[in-house]
């Protein structure tokens, strides 16, 4: 990518004042974000840390690719940040959204007025997991691109906007005359980006889209959703377990585990020379890097250690024998949350 | 380059620190209010309270001393409600409260007879018609389609008519009207479930029918089929308490809520309001009760899904 | 060997979703299955599997032609191919728990005095914690889940295992943990194996040989 953006990282007004040289200022400022979810009534049965900590800052132009095994929390982020979280969850820290032409807000603590009328699609537009339970069975998927298109850019030429939109994902005409149910898979994800599109967001939330999906299929989903970042100029979170899909498009990557972000950093050096020792296990079940698995388990939300949450399952130090502690360092051009040489 | 905040501490992960506010938004599409959990809570309590007096009333009358429904007092004929009556006295004296709690305990029994009968005959019949499919589902649901198409208590008239007087016609005429909603149920979740999946994975581990029927179907087609059967009680309870009004019913030793009301038809006419007012708000509060509990349990069962975490 | 010749199947009448297709799954060596979505690759599973019946051409198991598919076909015959689906959360009965749904088979077939013991050694094979096996479908990740399948196909030592897009829906280390447990019982006891996936890559490590639809 084009320039090098200075690493900041001591404080938030720093890290939002520094922006450095060819760097745009960032569109989504995450800080300590933390999500929690009560079981029973006021956490009886149990507190689920979904979320721990998590920071990251989100600029026009860049692919973000989040990236952790299923049940790593994920998912819960990319519903904190909209709002769309339930009842019985809980939220800490600031997700500070800036764009040119309004005013900053900070999401996590915007009502939910604020975030329908404003924020959601108009902002940020959410491409969501699975396209087929996420569109209306029962009208055509060109009726659906209309009725966002209608809802969201007021005034607007609807029909010419709606076949722009299928332009853009590749979307074949006739395909906008057909039910959900009629479209492949394939093409019914591209009517997800086009609706997510239709507000002409800054920010693309991309939710696990290509799960299930074939390889070919998987590939030109995540081209598209990167050509998004590169043409387009905007600021794109793709969150993924598929970390062949990551590795292809991905500008800036942070690996999740256990509700924390353990390895953030540019892509291609983090893809090419993992730090954390995670990061190097996950490159290493991949059929290229050596088909080996994790050997253990995740730890149970419910029962998150203080310290690295890594550390049984550890093949570098075992257990015992490092700093343990689950902070994210500074090393070099990433930050990590292992403490070991050179970090 | 990806730029983030390091955190300065190292707090346990969901600590009880300060700063942790609730996530939860009132959004389109999710109905229940901030009060929701409160109502629900006064209907459940509200109804199991109505239901736990009246019906442990109801069954305590024969053993309660000095409480006899069949006391006749020709000194008290049709006395308004009062401190020694407190339903009134009926036209032959007799205390019509205590009258009301014995006919209440005769209803609620047959009509608890007439709903399980109900649904196990419609489960049955739905889950047969739901998992062999083809001609057999096409007639079942005919059948289904005829019954329904024929008012309740004619049909019901008609049956009891045959066998006058006998409980086991009313309970018959109840049953064999009141099957059909729940084998609609039964079906539809049968067929819901007959193509998943797990029913491959059943039968390929090698399960015969009965008993991927008898081990995975039917226990997920239960607590819907219980549900049925608690809220067709109070459909039960009015029926016979129809064919007792019209005098088709249960025989007068038996004497059901419905027989109370159809001897105090005449009454009414000549202004004792009570004889037919204060049993049928019993009636009445007892089906509300019963049909407030079916409502607190079918809001609970929402099937328990990950995505309650959104993990 | 499991093998099919010349079979062709549909889900509407004039529709064949296959047609004129033959297939071979040896004992011991693990065969890919390669191609798009939608061109009859889960179809095909199911008529090895005996849970589809096809309109023409038959199954034949080790020699013999099987005749009848779903409660028709001869138990022997269903518990000696072994099928993993491809979403664990619609193939598992959310009711049970993991070790339940992973010893029904024992129980279906009346085995189940082995049940226990077999159930434990299996599920350490596919690296599921005895605290894992006590949870409910709901409260347990895709991946784990998955494992518990994988399980359950195996429980009663079929001799050939049909994995259908066993790995799509679960992350790199569960894949790569799935993938080896399949490739260790291929190795001991000579399992023969059907892998279908849409991942060329995977097929490429994993399959001795591939075959396109």
């Amino acid at each position: 990518m084009t320039g090098v953006d200075a690493v900041t990282g001591a404080a938030p007004a720093a890290a939002r004042a520094a922006a450095g040289p060819g760097g745009p200022a960032p569109v989504l400022d995450v800080q300590g974000l933390s999500v929690r979810f009560l079981l029973g009534r006021g956490g009886r049965r149990g507190i689920v840390a979904a979320v721990t900590d998590v920071g990251f800052a989100l600029r026009p132009g860049r692919v973000l690719v989040l990236v952790g095994e299923s049940g790593c929390g994920k998912s819960v982020l990319a519903s904190a940040l909209l709002g769309l979280l339930p009842a019985n969850a809980q939220v800490r820290g600031r997700a500070l959204l800036t764009v040119p032409g309004l005013p900053e807000r900070d999401l996590l603590a915007a009502p939910e007025r604020e975030l329908a009328t404003q924020v959601r699609g108009r902002v940020i537009g959410l491409v969501p997991q699975s396209a087929a339970s996420h569109l209306t069975p029962v009208r055509t998927a060109g009726a659906q691109l209309a009725e966002a298109v209608r809802t969201l850019r007021s005034g607007a030429a609807v029909n010419a906007l709606v076949t722009g939109l299928a332009e853009r994902v590749s979307l074949p005409i006739d395909a906008l005359q057909r039910f959900p149910h009629e479209l492949s898979g394939g093409m019914a994800q591209r009517v997800t980006v086009a609706l997510a599109l239709a507000g002409d967001p800054a920010v693309v939330l991309a939710d696990e889209p290509t799960i299930g999906l074939d390889r070919p299929l998987v590939d030109r989903t995540v081209d598209l959703l990167a050509r998004l970042a590169s043409d387009e100029g905007r600021a794109v979170l793709l969150i993924t377990h598929d970390l062949r899909a990551a590795r292809r498009v991905a500008t800036d990557v942070a690996v999740m585990y256990a509700s924390r972000l353990v390895e953030v950093g540019p892509a291609d050096a983090v893809f090419s020379d993992p730090r954390h020792p995670y990061t190097a296990g996950l490159l290493g079940a991949l059929p290229s890097g050596g088909f080996r698995p994790v050997p253990g388990h995740p730890p149970e939300l419910t029962a998150l250690p203080a310290g690295c949450g890594f550390r049984p399952r550890c093949p570098v130090f075992g257990d015992g024998g490092c700093s343990n502690d689950p902070a994210l360092v500074r090393c070099g051009d990433r930050f990590v949350a292992c403490r070991r040489p050179p970090c | 380059m990806a730029d983030i905040t390091v955190t300065q501490t190292v707090p346990s992960p969901a600590a009880p620190g300060p700063g942790w506010r609730s996530a939860a938004r009132r959004r389109a599409g999710t109905p229940r209010g901030r009060g929701a959990p409160v109502r629900s809570r006064v209907r459940l309590l509200g109804s199991g309270g109505v239901l736990v007096v009246l019906v442990a009333s109801a069954l305590l009358v024969p053993w309660l001393a000095g409480l006899d429904d069949r006391a006749v007092d020709y000194a008290a004929v049709r006395r308004p409600p009062g401190p020694a009556h407190p339903f009134g006295t009926d036209e032959a004296g007799r205390d019509l409260l205590v009258r009301s709690l014995a006919g209440l305990r005769i209803s609620l029994l047959v009509a608890a007879v007439c709903a399980v009968v109900s649904t196990v005959l419609g489960t049955v019949l739905g889950a047969v018609s739901g998992l062999a499919g083809g001609w057999t589902d096409r007639l079942l649901m005919r059948l289904v389609d005829a019954v329904n198409a024929v008012p309740h208590l004619l049909l019901g008239i008609v049956i009891v008519a045959l066998y006058r007087g006998s409980v086991l016609a009313v309970i018959a005429s109840i049953a064999l009207t009141h099957w059909t909603s729940v084998a609609r149920i039964v079906r539809g979740e049968v067929l819901s479930l007959r193509d998943r999946p797990f029913i491959d994975a059943a039968i390929s581990g090698g399960a015969g029918r009965r008993r991927v029927l008898r081990r995975h179907l039917l226990p997920a087609v239960v607590p819907q089929a219980a549900l049925c059967a608690v809220l067709i009680l109070p459909h039960a309870v009015w029926h016979e308490t129809a064919l007792s009004f019209l005098g088709l019913g249960l025989p007068p030793h038996l004497a059901s809520i419905g027989n109370i009301l159809g001897d105090g038809r005449d009454a009414v006419l000549v202004g004792s309001w009570w004889i037919v007012a204060l049993p049928s708000a019993l009636l009445v509060a007892v089906a509300l009760a019963v049909a407030g509990l079916g409502g607190s349990w079918r809001d609970r069962m929402v099937p328990r899904r990950r995505s309650e975490l959104a993990l | 060997m499991l093998s099919v010749r010349g079979m062709a199947v549909g889900y509407r009448r004039g529709e064949p979703v296959l047609d004129g297709v033959d297939l071979d799954v040896q004992p011991g060596r693990t065969v890919g299955l390669a191609g798009p979505s939608g061109c009859g690759k889960s179809t095909l599973a199911r008529v090895l599997a005996l849970l589809l019946a096809p309109w023409q051409g038959s199954v034949e198991l080790d020699g013999q032609q099987v005749s009848g598919s779903r409660y028709a076909a001869p138990v022997p015959a269903r518990t000696a191919v072994g099928l993993v689906f491809q979403q664990p959360r619609l193939a598992v009965d959310p009711r049970l728990p993991l070790h339940q749904i992973i010893a029904e088979p024992l129980h279906a077939t009346g085995r189940s005095r082995q049940a226990p013991a077999t159930v434990a050694e299996l599920a350490e094979r596919v690296g599921l914690t005895p605290e894992l096996l006590g949870r409910l479908p709901h409260e347990v990740s895709d991946g784990q889940l998955q494992r518990a399948c994988l399980a359950r196909a195996l429980v009663l030592g079929p001799r050939y295992l049909l994995c259908d897009e066993m790995t799509a829906m679960v992350d790199a280390s569960t894949t790569a943990a799935l993938v080896s447990v399949v490739r260790e019982e291929a190795d001991q006891r000579g399992l023969g194996v059907l892998a279908i996936s849409h991942d060329e890559e995977l097929l490429g490590i994993w399959a001795d040989h591939v075959v396109s639809l």
